[in-house]
């Protein structure tokens, strides 16, 4: 088992108040594979620094969890094949 | 023949340090475009007074941060 902190930013046409839903909806992967989820926090929408698929905005949300390597990857496969999600970024926190 | 003057560089105060900074995180953006230029380069660590250390886990950070749209690979000021 590893800490994981995952960063997901959504689409912004995606309503800020079904993040949650939609990010607890892929978090189930983990607890289904017998990890934990830690943290989650939702940062709102932001101006993105840069335009990501023409997209000016987008909603941010950081998770922290604990689960296997190989749940962790399957995890972020799922995130990189929807559509309402910009973008993703999985780190190994105290490594 | 003229002895060449040695200059000794003036110490920086370690930036991190005035800010009671333990671990640099790449989702603090407000402490990375301390060590940003305008432009959106990473200063040099002459420039920001950090131990080399301390630099490398900057980099890091500020290219986390770029990747997920926190901080600009460049910035258009011209």
């Amino acid at each position: 088992m590893r800490q994981y902190e995952l960063m997901v930013i959504f689409d912004p046409e995606l309503d800020e108040r079904s993040v949650p839903e939609t990010l607890d909806k892929f978090l189930t992967v983990i607890t289904k594979d017998g990890g934990t989820i830690d943290n989650i926090d939702h940062w709102g929408r932001r101006r993105l620094s840069y335009e990501i698929k023409k997209k000016a905005e987008g909603t941010y949300a950081v998770a922290t969890f604990t689960c296997e390597p190989a749940t962790s990857k399957e995890l972020d496969r799922q995130l990189g094949l929807n559509e309402q999600v910009l973008r993703t970024k999985l780190l190994r926190t105290n490594a | 023949m003229a002895k060449p003057v040695l200059r000794k560089p003036k110490k920086k105060a370690n930036p991190l340090k005035a800010a009671k900074v333990e671990n640099i995180d790449y989702k603090d953006a407000a402490l990375l475009r301390k060590f940003i230029s305008d432009r959106g380069k990473i200063r040099a660590r002459r420039v920001t007074g950090v131990s080399v250390q301390e630099q490398r886990l900057i980099a890091t950070a500020v290219k986390n941060a770029r990747e997920m749209a926190l901080l600009p690979y460049s910035s258009s000021s011209r």
